[in-house]
């Protein structure tokens, strides 16, 4: 599945949230995936001070690829870990990107800060007519074991979807996280799968 | 295994950062050092995680200046050595720079400096291949982590042959982005040199003959660059003629293919921009008619590329700012605009979304939950009120730069490393009506801090000191400072008190006081602040508690108990005290205005100390270890 490149062969996903979401665990992942499979791969974070919960984005792109941020209008997808975040990464959409994001506002710690509600958000997404999914991450990583997991979720709905079946599969994304090992390893594989149900393909 | 030590002929993961570190292992270096600094910093913690694997001596020293002399010297001593800084971290090194190019070395020295264009951590955007030209120090440039590895070793080769500095540039976005890396054999460093007296050559009273020298080895190097692989001219026998330098190049080939133009375009890719490759550029030129040059930020390789066709005779015409912006790191569309431009090519993005109907708030960057800075900002302003002054809030490079915001507001200032005591000073003299409070973190006051205070105290500036001592580099991640007692890699170090050099310095007021104790925060601050007042002199204060996110993760990976705090909201009053004047991430504001504390709570309970109506209260009760983790 290509949508709205130009040239082919390359495949741009931008992943939107804020510090301590585990972003960079998602893109590393994937990216080790893609590159067991012999595809080139960058990953590049744009953040000013990662670990102080700003906001975040990180560009992967996967296939024929030289330059490590994504081009405005041309993303593949936007994978958003918060809703507010989805929305400050939409220049990097178009009509054929796929949304998936994770149903939540996060507050930003600011004094009187006004935030819209997730409804709001979610016309907003309805009004632009795109392909876009929903996913209550947390809820899903909890029934996994840890709310910590909420970004494998979004990993395994961005499975799903497909566009990344010309890359790899859900298997070698298993893999990785096998590889990566951890306290976490049993519910970040149950998280995955979780994610990977959590969405339909139509 | 560290990720930067995997066997020769493996393809791994690697941020641009590592890559470098891996390069330089390659190229058989025996010494690195560094101070910490956004985007430099995992170069040499990358070594340091190797450093059990590999031989080398890897330090993390007090600031640029003293981590470049240590580099310097080994290689003076025949030692390969590297050291790494961001880009303004050069400003503070570039006294020995400057002159290291006069002497040369014995063996290879790399000096890697990350620029930071977008400022996505800094406080300017300067293009340090400047220094390349001013100091007469060959910089090369890599397009992707996979050359930045390749370029850290054969930069340290090509400082070996000709016994001269040379510098590794890059940009936030090779050294933070991550790629595919081949690696490649790994040999044994040496790890011990020996200084041959030559004063004619290490003493700089010979200087005028060390120039000449210099210059003489300069032409000869100016000539070499264009030997070096990386500089190579992909030739299509086009009219046009794009030159891009370092990352730019990638750029370029993938604006090629969204204009599917790749092949109809001759590229000079440009690595070695400090001495440009004369003779490429010559033959480049020769075959063109029209050239674009694509660099980040200033038009260094465009104004040589001018110079030499000038000098040439070539009546062409060259584009480089004009198209690019000189503002900011390059972004592809910015690029495929420019080579649209200039080549009149035709091209379509797909249609703009409709502009977002909802209204997004910023998020700045915050303060964590439990940080003590959060703790000392809130004394501290409570401290100025009570004591009826008007302050103005001299601040610094440190995590304690994010009081920046409201509600905070306490960094009035803020311009590079120790500029809050420097500012202060000057501020002391002239401004009758203010009193200048100096805000620093340790490791800030180690780095450039102390010649500041001392000035202060001799001459008689009168302003008041805080050193938020948090015990680490908290900002890049936690590098252990001179006063920690442990180094990166583990083991005991040396202790060095910031109140025993206050004193040492002449500074007859100085008092420690936990943040945490807000009540006797404020009471140590208004007191300091009566003495600067009353008696015209420089008081200092050291605010000590360590990093609540170390001691977060220390204490989750041991798996220590934290206290549990709650609100009892029969008893909260909806005040806001603790979620807008306080403003901790863990406490959010609920529909009914009352507070909630939420799963992000380190259990500081400073909250519990500041609520007017005691309505936070602790309900679970930490282990014994935990209280011990923070000192």
């Amino acid at each position: 599945m290509v949508n709205g490149l130009s040239y082919g062969g390359s495949l741009n996903i931008v992943l939107a949230g804020v510090g301590g979401q585990g972003l960079l665990t998602f893109a590393s992942i994937l990216a080790s995936a893609v590159l067991k499979r012999n595809f080139k791969v960058l990953v590049a974070e744009t953040h000013g001070l990662s670990q102080r919960g700003g906001s975040i984005r990180v560009h992967v792109r996967i296939g024929d690829v030289d330059a490590p941020l994504v081009p405005v209008r041309l993303a593949d997808a936007i994978v958003a870990l918060e809703l507010i975040e989805a929305v400050r990464s939409i220049d990097y959409a178009n009509r054929n990107t796929v949304i998936l994001a994770n149903k939540q506002i996060l507050k930003p710690p600011l004094p009187g800060v006004k935030t819209p509600s997730i409804d709001e958000v979610l016309n907003m997404f309805k009004e632009f007519n795109m392909k876009t999914y929903i996913i209550d991450a947390e809820e899903k990583a909890l029934k996994a074991g840890s709310n910590l997991s909420a970004n494998i979720v979004m990993l395994g709905a961005l499975l799903k979807t497909g566009m990344l079946s010309r890359f790899l599969d859900l298997q070698d994304v298993e893999e990785v996280i096998k590889d990566m090992g951890g306290a976490l390893l049993e519910v970040n594989l149950k998280a995955l799968r979780n994610g990977y149900e959590a969405i339909n393909i139509n | 295994m560290a990720k930067i030590t995997g066997p020769a002929g493996s393809c791994v993961l690697l941020l641009g950062n590592e890559a470098i570190a891996r390069g330089a292992l390659e190229g058989g270096v025996g010494v690195a050092s560094a101070y910490p600094g956004t985007p430099s910093t995992e170069v040499v913690e990358a070594l340091f995680n190797a450093s059990g694997e590999v031989e080398l001596y890897v330090e993390w020293s007090v600031n640029e200046k003293v981590a470049f002399e240590v580099a310097y010297a080994a290689a003076i001593c025949g030692v390969r050595s590297i050291t790494a800084m961001k880009h303004v971290g050069l400003n503070v090194a570039s006294d020995p720079l400057m002159t290291s190019a006069y002497t040369g070395v014995e063996d290879g020295f790399l000096i890697v400096s990350a620029d930071d264009p977008s400022m996505w951590s800094s406080q300017n955007e300067q293009d340090n291949r400047y220094y390349g030209q001013h100091a007469f120090i060959p910089v090369f440039e890599p397009a992707s982590p996979m050359e930045a590895k390749n370029m850290a070793k054969a930069g340290l080769e090509f400082s070996s042959k000709w016994k001269h500095p040379v510098m590794l540039r890059t940009t936030t976005r090779v050294s933070h982005t991550r790629g595919p890396v081949i690696l490649g054999e790994l040999p044994k460093p040496k790890l011990k040199g020996v200084f041959r007296r030559n004063v004619e050559r290490w003493n700089v009273i010979y200087a005028r003959k060390l120039r000449e020298e210099m210059l003489k080895r300069w032409s000869i190097i100016a000539e070499d660059v264009n030997n070096v692989e990386f500089n190579f001219f992909e030739d299509v026998d086009s009219e046009d003629l794009i030159i891009a330098s370092g990352l730019a190049y990638s750029y370029v080939k993938d604006a090629l293919k969204i204009l599917n133009r790749s092949g109809e375009i001759s590229i000079l890719k440009i690595a070695t921009t400090v001495p440009v490759p004369r003779k490429l550029i010559v033959k480049a030129l020769s075959k063109s008619s029209r050239v674009l040059v694509v660099e980040e930020l200033e038009p260094i390789v465009e104004v040589e590329v001018k110079r030499i066709a000038f000098e040439e005779g070539f009546n062409i015409e060259v584009q480089g700012k004009s198209l690019i912006p000189q503002i900011g790191e390059l972004t592809l569309e910015n690029v495929v605009n420019a080579i649209a431009r200039f080549n009149g090519y035709s091209y379509r993005l797909p249609e703009p979304l409709p502009k977002p109907t909802v209204n997004i708030p910023l998020r700045p960057p915050t303060l964590c939950p439990g940080c003590p800075h959060r703790a000392a900002f809130f004394a501290l302003k409570k401290a100025v009120a009570m004591s009826k002054i008007n302050p103005v809030y001299c601040g610094d490079i440190g995590c304690y730069g994010l009081g920046t915001s409201p509600p905070f507001e306490t960094q009035d200032t803020l311009v590079e490393m120790g500029g809050s005591i420097g500012l202060a000073n000057g501020f002391a003299h002239v401004e009758d009506e203010k009193t200048p409070i100096a805000i620093i973190g340790d490791s800030t006051f180690f780095h450039a801090g102390i010649p500041a205070l001392i000035n202060a105290v001799y001459n008689k500036a009168a302003i008041l000191v805080i050193v938020l001592d948090n015990k680490t580099v908290a900002m890049t991640g936690g590098q252990p400072t001179p006063e920690t007692g442990s180094y990166a890699t583990g083991g005991e170090a040396p202790v060095v008190m910031i109140e025993n050099i206050a004193r040492a310095s002449g500074v007859e007021y100085v008092e420690t006081v936990d943040p945490y104790k807000i009540q006797e925060s404020v009471e140590v601050l208004s007191n300091a602040l009566k003495y600067v007042k009353n008696m015209g002199k420089v008081a200092l204060i050291v605010m000590r508690r360590k990093c609540a996110l170390n001691i977060s993760s220390i204490a989750n990976r041991r798996g220590i108990k934290k206290p549990i705090y709650k609100v009892f909201e029969d008893k909260c009053k909806a005040c806001k005290v603790c979620y807008n004047l306080f403003s901790c991430p863990a406490i959010v504001e609920q529909q009914n205005g009352k507070a909630l504390i939420n799963m992000l709570c380190t259990g500081c309970g400073v909250c519990a100390s500041i609520c007017p109506h005691n309505a936070i209260v602790k309900v679970g009760e930490e282990d014994g270890e935990w209280l011990k983790l923070w000192w």
